[in-house]
């Protein structure tokens, strides 16, 4: 039984290190934890598109919000 | 196993790392309001997407687009890596690619859905500095 949940571990583990380059590869921007909960979003059956733009969206609010930052300064 | 709610919280602490939250609550912006507004623009952008109708471009092209399995998107993309004369990068995503398990030995159940997003995705970050 332990035996069996180490080799799915295993396999999660080598699936998500292949997920993680290929992500590199794309140029999506991605680091492991944000690829993580996009990986458990997508099994909770959230759909991979409308996730993306959730992504774009939440890169474009930080992204508006370090610029005022970096004015402030 | 976490919820979609507290999973969208953690995609937007995530992408809220690296704000300097000391100063931010002398301007008046606090990172609880701040998160408060970037989850609801997370839910908007979220169900905006389930309520889109289909009659923006052509019916066929997007439904042969749609129906394409994530694989060989992948593949179309390494295709355009190697005519933009990126060949180490296009063979290195092939090879990933035929590293990638399918169905259950993967360990996961979506491994097809979340290649669609890295998909929807691709090329959306600045590119990486490059060191002279």
């Amino acid at each position: 039984m332990a035996s069996a949940a180490n080799t799915n571990l295993n396999a999660v583990r080598e699936t998500m290190d292949v997920l993680l380059e290929i992500s590199r590869l794309l140029n999506t921007g991605l680091d492991m934890e944000s690829l993580s909960i996009c990986v458990r979003l997508c099994e909770q059956g959230i759909n991979p598109e409308a996730l993306s733009a959730v992504i774009k969206e939440l890169r474009k609010a930080s992204e508006s919000l370090k610029a005022s930052e970096n004015c402030a300064n | 196993m976490a919820s979609i709610t507290e999973l969208l919280g953690s995609l937007c602490d995530c992408s809220l790392s690296g704000v300097s939250w000391k100063r931010r609550a002398l301007g008046g912006v606090s990172r609880e309001a701040f998160h408060r507004a970037l989850k609801k623009r997370a839910y908007g952008a979220l169900l905006s997407k389930l309520f889109q109708d289909g009659t923006k471009g052509s019916a066929l092209a997007q439904s042969t687009i749609a129906t394409t399995p994530p694989r060989n998107k992948v593949l179309m993309i390494s295709f355009d890596l190697r005519v933009a004369g990126c060949r180490e990068e296009a063979e290195r995503l092939e090879e990933q690619l035929e590293r990638l398990p399918e169905g259950a030995s993967s360990g996961l159940k979506e491994v097809d859905a979340v290649l669609e997003l890295l998909v929807h995705l691709a090329g959306s970050a600045p590119p990486p500095h490059t060191s002279f």
